[in-house]
Parts: structure tokens; sequence; C-alpha cells
């Protein structure tokens, strides 16, 4: 008993050393041991006598190593705020994946745009991995994104960059999915789309969707700017205050010419709560009570989006 | 789970802490030794798809069902995945007012879990009953509420029982036995209780302990904020007390987010449609007939299981509704 014992315990650190070879974190020992000792008074059979090479080269020759080694990283890169149900997602684009090799032939034109359109869906998932902010995270799931979309296009054109369709198509995604309106998202996607039949080069593909997100965002937090300004939710702020915020707004995204970060201060500056609370209380007449007109949460939206969008340099 | 709140904060810390904070290594290498326990179904299955599917039901929570108890134990997030499996599997006894004694509650839990121990349970049974009066047969919801302290916070639980029983020997001389009415009075079946003057501790006292204990506990524990607004109430608590406040605690509860308000917690729409339908069928068809209906609903996922072991049978059985068991439990 003792020595069947132990001879658990001798095969669960080298079931796990697939883990070690991909230089993965590990728990101790011992807890890896007792853990598989109860687990062996579960109602699962305990039938394995220590085949502990066997098993090692199950890990292997099946990929797990290489496999969780890459979902690990991705994981990691993504600092996921739910861990697990990143895992999960992965796992399941992974096992969606076409199997590499099958050649199409025949309906070619269909196949071609089924297969689009799932690469496209792939793509879209590797972008929404890591918000912008996470700068090098971001740019590499642009990256491969990109490649993602390159790939589909190459079995028809010549190549050099992701087909300009499909570009705008993903754009047009990425904004929905940030849950810009159409009617607020066409205007931005007017200056930053391209024709059906150009080629986008990478780097134009990395400004489109980036600008994308940070418009969502934008629009998410003006979306929240009026919420603020709004004195109670089922009625619409006042014209004057509104107009306020936005002039303030507007104030902090015309920046001085001198270099980035220089702007990025003198932008916050502008727009800091202290500022805002001035302009709002020069334009707030106290004397009026709610009388004034107000301004339907729509309209400011487009009113600061177009703030935004101005300033989005056309694609030629 | 959800008492660990992450927030910005993943980003300053390290790729080992990231990734304790949620137990992903636990996960991904239970994951590796269920895959070698069943190798030749999941290379079936696809190696992929497997850990698609393992971390799915790690997600939904029902990954837990028919593990080892040691296994359910090991996360906050299993506990709490484990004590929502028991209520939608049994609360059809809830609502048919059923009460049932401790023992009955255990044989439930080892339903889902065979090792279950039954000293947990015991244990749950003390709340509701105030350590009193132990085959008295106790109400679902009341059990539940119980049981998801017991095991949610199980080391809280025995720490501050160390804890209290300090407090009370310490300071026995000059203990002025009082009963603890409020606490006592919010037991609404407990017969006996008349007679029992507690002893109990200041609550002020209790509570500066709890805090202090809480400060260096790695263990879940209930917010600070809870602690205080029960042991603000009565200027004395005996232990039974403490911890029947603490199941009784919505907020707490929410917390955990495991079971809904007591109000919501034996409503489920769609199971009752399904029972007055098999009702329904019942009353039409003769009893040989219905007996093999209701079978024949469930042999879809059976057969779209590629897994083979009775285990995965099962799991896949309630991954697909949750509520079957109940169909079965209430139709024979």
């Amino acid at each position: 008993m003792a020595k069947a014992e132990q001879a658990k315990c001798e095969q669960f650190p080298s079931a796990s050393s697939v883990n070690k070879d991909d230089s993965l974190p590990l728990l101790s020992k011992t807890t890896m041991a007792e853990k598989r000792r109860s687990g062996g008074s579960g109602i699962l059979p305990d039938s394995k006598p220590a085949k502990t090479d066997t098993e090692k080269e199950f890990l292997s020759q099946a990929g797990v190593g290489v496999l969780l080694r890459g979902a690990l990283l991705k994981l990691v890169e993504a600092r996921s705020e739910d861990p697990i149900g990143f895992l999960a997602d992965h796992f399941s684009n992974l096992a969606s994946e076409p199997d590499n090799g099958a050649a199409g032939c025949g309906d070619a034109e269909q196949q071609n745009t089924a297969e689009e359109q799932q690469q496209l869906a792939r793509a879209m998932w590797h972008l929404r991995l890591a918000h912008h902010s996470q700068r090098s995270a971001f740019n590499n799931n642009v990256r491969i994104a990109y490649d993602l979309l390159v790939q589909s296009g190459q079995r028809r054109r010549l190549g050099g960059g992701v087909r300009g369709r499909l570009y705008t198509q993903m754009l047009r995604l990425l904004c929905g999915e940030g849950d810009v309106p159409e009617s607020t998202a066409v205007p931005l996607l007017r200056r930053i789309q391209c024709h059906d039949h150009e080629a986008v080069p990478f780097e134009l593909f990395r400004q489109g969707v980036l600008t994308c997100a940070v418009f969502s965002d934008y629009v998410r937090k003006s979306r929240s700017l009026y919420v603020e300004i709004c004195p109670c939710p089922d009625k619409a702020a006042e014209r004057t205050l509104c107009q306020a915020v936005l002039e303030t707004l507007r104030e902090a995204l015309d920046t001085s010419d001198c270099a980035d970060s220089v702007r990025y201060l003198e932008a916050s500056a502008k727009i800091a709560p202290c500022k805002l609370a001035e302009a709002m209380a020069l334009a707030h007449n106290p004397g009026q009570t709610q009388t004034g007109p107000s301004m339907e949460p729509q309209e400011f939206e487009d009113a600061a989006s177009a703030l935004f969008i101005e300033r989005v340099r056309p694609v030629s | 789970m959800k008492l660990v709140k992450m927030n910005a904060d993943r980003f300053t810390l390290t790729v080992d802490e990231y990734l304790a904070e949620k137990n992903v290594l636990f996960y991904l290498e239970d994951a590796i030794n269920q895959l070698l326990d069943h190798k030749e179904e999941y290379v079936q299955f696809g190696i992929v798809r497997y850990f698609a599917e393992y971390f799915s039901s790690v997600r939904r929570g029902n990954h837990v069902l028919f593990r080892e108890v040691s296994y359910i134990r090991a996360t906050g997030h299993n506990r709490a995945s484990f004590i929502r499996v028991f209520w939608r599997s049994f609360r059809q006894i809830g609502k048919n007012g059923d009460l049932l004694a401790m023992m009955e509650y255990s044989s439930l839990l080892q339903l889902l879990c065979p090792d279950f121990p039954v000293e947990t349970v015991q244990k749950a049974a003390r709340i509701v009953l105030m350590d009193d009066a132990m085959d008295c047969p106790m109400s679902f919801a009341d059990f539940l509420y119980a049981f998801q302290i017991q095991f949610y916070f199980e080391e809280f639980v025995e720490s501050v029982a160390v804890l209290y029983q300090g407090l009370l020997s310490g300071k026995s001389p000059n203990t002025v036995i009082v009963p603890t009415s409020s606490s006592v009075e919010q037991l609404p079946h407990l017969a006996c209780d008349g007679t029992a003057a507690e002893e109990g501790v200041a609550s002020s006292l209790l509570c500066s302990c709890i805090e202090a204990l809480c400060e260096r506990y790695k263990h879940n524990h209930p917010s600070t904020h809870t602690l205080r607004e029960i042991l603000q109430g009565p200027p004395r608590v005996s232990f039974y007390g403490f911890l029947m406040a603490l199941a009784k605690h919505e907020g707490l509860s929410q917390d955990i987010g495991s079971l809904p308000n007591k109000a919501d917690l034996l409503v489920d729409p769609a199971m009752d449609q399904e029972l007055e339908k098999l009702v329904a069928q019942l009353s039409v068809s003769p009893a040989s007939h219905s007996s093999s209906s209701a079978p024949g609903q469930k042999d879809p996922p059976r057969k779209a299981s590629p897994r083979k072991s009775l285990y995965h049978r099962k799991r896949m059985e309630m991954e697909s509704d949750g509520s079957n068991e109940e169909t079965d439990s209430s139709e024979n």
C-alpha cells in the first residue's frame, strides 16, 4: 500500500514536468501529491500504475505542452480580468479553426467568402483580447489579425495587404462592438475606410483599428459625461450646460503643436474636473431653474463625436 | 470567487501573482490530470476541444459535479459553484415544503459529490438548529443558507470557533449570562429555545477580534463591512447566533454570488413549465408510456457526447440543463 502511494507521488511531478520544460510556474510537489492522493479516493477509477514515461511521452506527443504554453502566453499578455473565461474562449477559438491544408476547389467563390468571414471572425477575436491601452499586446494582436486577413485574401489576389473591403468591414464591426451606433460611426468610417479594391498596408491597418478602438472609448466616455450633467435619468440635460461641457472638450482636444507627451498633459489639464466644473458653473444660471432648453443624449453624443472626427486625418 | 475582485491592479501583479489570483494553474493542472485519466476518450474527442470544454464548464460552474470533495473545496469558485449546483438540483424539495433531517441532506449532497463529508453537513445543521435538537428536520432554504456559510467560509468559521472559545473561557468568571433573544427569535422553527439560556460574548469584543483575524487571513472571509453590520446589533452574541446572522445576511450571499435572495430561491418558471408538461403527459397517456418518454428526452445529449464514461455522461446531462435531475426525482 505504502509503495503504491509512493509510486503515485512519484508519477505526479513527472506528469507535470512537461510544464516545467515550458518554464511554467508550478505548485509544490507536496500539494500535488496530496491532491493526487485525495483524488484517488473519489469516484474516479484509480487504476494506473506508475507509467511516468508514457504519460510524459503522451503529453509531448499530443502537443499539450505547446498548446498550454501558447494559451498561457496569450493570457499573461492580455491579463484578462476573467482568466478562466479567457482560456475557455481561447481553446474554443482554436478548436473551431479549420484544419490546415484543406484545399478548396469546386465552388471556389462561395468557399472563399465563407472562409473570409471565418478569418474575419478570428481576426476580431484577436483584436478583442487586449485593450488598446496595453499597447504592446494590442499591437501584437493587430499584427496577428492583419496576417490572418492577408492570408484569406491571398488565394485570389496578388497580395500586398488586406483588401480594402475586408478592412472597411472590420472597422465597422469594431465600432459596432464598441457600442457605437451606426449613425455615429459612419462619418468616422468615411474618413478612414479604403476602397474595396485597394490593398491596405499594415501601418494604415493598425491606425484604422486603433482609431476605431479609441473612438469607441471616447463615445462611451462622452455618454458618461452626459449622464453626469443630467440631473435625473429620465430628463434631458440643460442645453447651456451641455454646450459648456462640449466647449471644454473642444478646447482640450485643440492642443498646441509640440511633443506628444506635453500635449497629453496639456489636454488632461484642460479637461480636468475643476475646469469642467468651472465652465459649468459659469454657464449655469441659478436664477432660472430648469426652464432653459434641453439637449437630448443623442445630440450630445453626435456633437462630441463630431469633435473627435474632425481631427481624424482622412485616408486619401 | 466574486469576493476576490480583480481590477486594474492586475497589470501591476507579477505573472505568478496574476495566475494565482484566479487559480489558473490549479485548473490547468487538474485539466491535465483529467486528460491523463481519460486519455483514449479525449484524444478521440480532440485535445483542444477537451480543454475548451473543460474551461467552459469551469466558467459555467458545473465542473464540480461528481468530483471529489478535495477538488470542490480547492477554490472559492469551486465552492460557490457547488453551492449553486446543490441549490439548482434540489430546489424542488424546498418548493414542496418538505423538511429534511441532517442525514437526508447529507445523502443529497453525496449524490452530487460521493465523498462529501458528513461533518460539514452536521456543522451546517448546527447553525440552523443553534447547536440544539440535532435531529430536528430543517427546511431547504434554512439549510441551504447555513450550508453556504459553513462550506464557503469553512476555514473562517473554524477560526472564529477557536477565537470564540478563547474569549469565552478567558472571560468566564465575570461573564454575565444573557440570553441573546434577538438571535433566537430569528429561528421560527426552533421549538425548544426558551429554556436554554445561551452564553455569549460581547459583540464589540468579538467584532474587533474577528477584524484582527481577517487582516492576516489568507482564506476567504466575509467583508469587514458585513461583519460590523452584524456585530453592531445586539450587545452580546453567541457563536451560533453569529453564524446564523451570517447565514441570513443577504448582502453576504450576494457577494458569494451562488444563490438568489430568499424570495427568489424557489422560483423556477422553466422547471415548473417542464413539470406541468410532464403532468399533462401523465394524465393523457397510460403510465407505461410516460415513463418511457421521460428518459427519451434525455437521450439526445447522451448520444451527442463522444465521451463514454458514466461519470461524464452524467456530467453532460447536467450541463444540458441542470434541472433534469429534478425532473427525475419528482417524476418517479
